[in-house]
């Protein structure tokens, strides 16, 4: 079995939803492109209709067909990508993470103040922060992809894309040109990219 | 004649004791990504957030003649801000304090 | 032209339902079918589908609106899950004995307590017996097609019956998949419009439906729908037939075969847990292990002949078991009487057990497929299975 590259993403009900399911979507359209076989799906047990709660959106991406595809969460996540900042605070979002994880997150802080509240944060490879907000301006705010529905507004109109800019840089798990195809705000996706800042650790 | 692993296992007939206070398996105070600031000076007990809070966050301390904010489990939801008669809450960003960490292993 | 789309076993539904046609929807919001409607309303509202659509106040709501707009000439369609499809209950039998061939989606759930959201068979399995149509989807593309094939068999006038098409709750409803989509040329041809005949509802032709009889016209009641089981299985082979002929699909009506070429031992499954079967038999042959998968399409009209003949050739079978009967004869699940029955008058037969796997949305992995081989395995040697029901992942080591 071909190994399957598991990325978590870490998002708030409501108010961040649609954003996380972008970045989770974004992701794996863009694999689709590359030929890779791929999953993006939320979180079952997360329920996503409260206002600020913690909630997790899943992608895999694999270069042979996924054979475990209904394993409910990520258990060995490589890439943890929080949309909204405080939720360090509030998660162990290193929970399963293996030494070398990647960990992107949506803040306009320097690398050195979020690893203030990741006490594990030294088993990381890198972490790297993009200021999405101040990129994007805003966050989508759409129901109608969730619970297994059809995304009727598109992807990647709001955080999400700088989110996947600097997914591709960080990671390099897909092309910035397969994501470019599958967003709608390209300018976004470009200076998301260019503006992440990346900060090793080991 | 079956081996049921402890994290999997369900009380009889799926019946188990109410929380009374608090619900520690629902720990929310990772909801929020602001939370309410008290200044005490401009504070008058007016028990509005005391009042409004939905999740009964501000309790009064009658010794301390002041109201008291639950870190564990406050959403900042903010409405208290929003209620207070005296211009003593305002907001701040969470990542602003390094107390009041929840860190928990799932959501819930 | 036939379009891939990635989608849930929900928006699938949705895309069938729109190109059938539908008259009338009745919706009700659970979870996990809910997307379903969601995706209907949507295209009702955008004008991508001419369709009434009613929101019911509860599920026995659903079914009884669909009853009568049935009975008055409309291709109809709803749905639940879990509790809700017990909570109509009483309208099933009505639906079916004035046989009328309402279609239902049922993205399956636990039933409670407590409110647990995920997979298991027992919800629309408690519904077996109320002579509907009933069969499991293993991916979003096969609850695609079975919903065009289920108003095919349904409406045709040998059969008009009701039908549950069925799908494993977020496995199959909630996890995308490729879909191809065919254009509505192509089911068009498939699928004629609804002619209901001369029981339909029409002020100028005043009708009663469902006056009361004696008892002893009771039985006859029953053996009317008893016989329209019996001639069922030549209906379905028909639709199949062109189902793939139009399609360019390869579905067996009843029963699909796995690496049963020179198979010793079988899992026989139904529902979306057949896919990672299919990955488990081929590792187990990479190891030597003769495994093979028989999956089954439909449940009701359970395929008696098909399952006898096809099981019939192996060693030992183990039906993985993704329902509960409580106190039922092998005390386990729903399908091994049923698959023992199907065995009984044969001259060979297989070792067969079950294996208790999946209920409540429990994840049956590969390792888990792996297990259940081994007793089988050991089942063969020994000449005898050990117990009809095995607890999987439960069992005493």
């Amino acid at each position: 079995m071909a190994h399957v590259h598991e990325i978590t993403i870490w998002t708030r009900g409501v108010v961040k939803d649609k954003e996380g399911r972008d970045v989770a979507n974004g992701l794996a359209r863009a694999a689709d492109r590359e030929g890779k076989f791929t999953q993006a799906f939320d979180n079952y047990v997360d329920l996503p209709d409260r206002v600020n709660v913690p909630l997790r959106k899943y992608a895999r991406i694999s270069d042979a067909d996924i054979e475990m595809k209904y394993d409910y969460e990520n258990e060995k996540p490589e890439v943890v990508v929080v949309v909204d900042a405080t939720i360090v605070k509030g998660i162990n979002v290193l929970r399963g993470v293996e030494r070398g994880g990647l960990l992107v997150v949506n803040t306009n802080r320097a690398p050195k103040e979020i690893l203030k509240f990741i006490p594990n944060g030294s088993t990381l490879k890198a972490i790297a922060c993009v200021d999405a907000n101040g990129i994007a301006g805003s966050s989508t705010v759409d129901f109608s992809g969730t619970e297994g529905g059809v995304d009727a507004v598109g992807l990647g109109s709001g955080i999400a894309a700088p989110l996947l800019g600097a997914v591709a840089r960080t990671t390099g798990l897909v092309k910035l040109g397969s994501l470019a195809a599958v967003v709608k705000s390209t300018s976004a996706l470009q200076q998301g990219y260019e503006s992440v800042v990346i900060e090793s650790l080991s | 004649m079956f081996d049921i692993p402890q994290e999997r296992a369900v009380p009889f007939g799926c019946v188990t004791p109410a929380p009374v206070g608090e619900q520690p398996m629902m720990i929310t105070g990772n909801w929020r990504e602001y939370r309410p600031v008290i200044d005490h000076e401009k504070c008058n007990l007016c028990m509005n957030c005391v009042i409004f809070c939905p999740d009964a966050c501000w309790q009064l301390d009658d010794a301390e003649e002041q109201v008291v904010w639950n870190a564990k489990y406050c959403k900042g939801c903010l409405v208290c801000v929003n209620e207070c008669s005296h211009d003593a809450l305002g907001k701040a960003y969470e990542l602003d304090f390094p107390d009041g960490v929840v860190r928990l292993e799932k959501p819930f | 032209m036939a379009k891939e789309m990635t989608l849930s076993g929900c928006a699938a539904t949705a895309q069938a339902v729109k190109l059938a046609k539908v008259d009338v929807i009745c919706s009700y919001p659970i979870r996990p079918y809910t997307a379903a409607m969601m995706e209907l309303a949507k295209m009702v509202a955008e004008g991508e589908l001419d369709a009434e659509f009613i929101h019911g106040e509860g599920e026995h709501a659903q079914l009884s609106v669909v009853y009568g707009a049935s009975a008055a000439g409309a291709r109809t369609f709803t749905g639940s899950s879990g509790v809700g499809v017990t909570y109509a209950m009483e309208v099933y039998s009505p639906i079916s004995g004035a046989r009328l061939p309402v279609q239902m989606m049922i993205a399956d759930r636990a039933l409670d307590p407590p409110g647990d959201f995920g997979s298991e068979h027992t919800d629309a399995m408690s519904c077996r017996d109320q002579g509907w149509l009933m069969g499991w989807a293993e991916s979003p593309q096969e609850a695609f097609d079975n919903h065009l094939i289920n108003y095919r068999i349904g409406e045709d006038r040998r059969v008009m019956l009701p039908q549950f098409v069925c799908q494993d709750g977020y496995f199959v409803s909630h996890i995308p998949g490729k879909v191809l989509v065919p254009d509505q040329g192509q089911v068009d041809e498939f699928l004629p419009p609804y002619d209901p005949g001369s029981h339909v509802l029409d002020p100028k032709k005043p009708m009663s439906h469902g006056p009361q009889i004696r008892p002893d016209q009771g039985t006859i009641m029953d053996l009317q729908r008893a016989q329209a089981f019996l001639d069922l299985p030549a209906v379905v082979k028909e639709a199949i037939d062109d189902f793939n002929r139009i399609f360019k699909r390869s579905y067996a009506p009843f029963v699909e075969e796995f690496m049963t070429d020179g198979a010793e031992i079988v899992f026989f499954i139904m529902g979306g847990h057949a896919a990672t079967a299919r990955h488990a038999v081929r590792h187990l042959r990479e190891q030597g292990v003769k495994a093979g998968m028989v999956k089954l399409r439909f449940v009701r009209p359970f395929p008696t002949r098909e399952v006898g003949e096809v099981l019939s050739r192996f060693k030992a079978v183990g039906v993985v078991e993704t329902s509960t009967s409580y106190g039922g004869s092998m005390r386990g699940g729903n399908l091994l009487p049923e698959v023992r029955a199907a065995l009984y008058a044969l001259p060979r037969r297989p070792l067969t057990t079950s294996f208790m796997a999946g209920l409540g949305g429990d994840v049956v992995s590969l390792k888990d497929f792996y297990w259940m081989a081994g007793i089988l395995a050991g089942a063969v040697q020994a000449g005898k299975v050990g117990k009809t029901v095995y607890w999987t992942g439960l069992e005493r080591a």
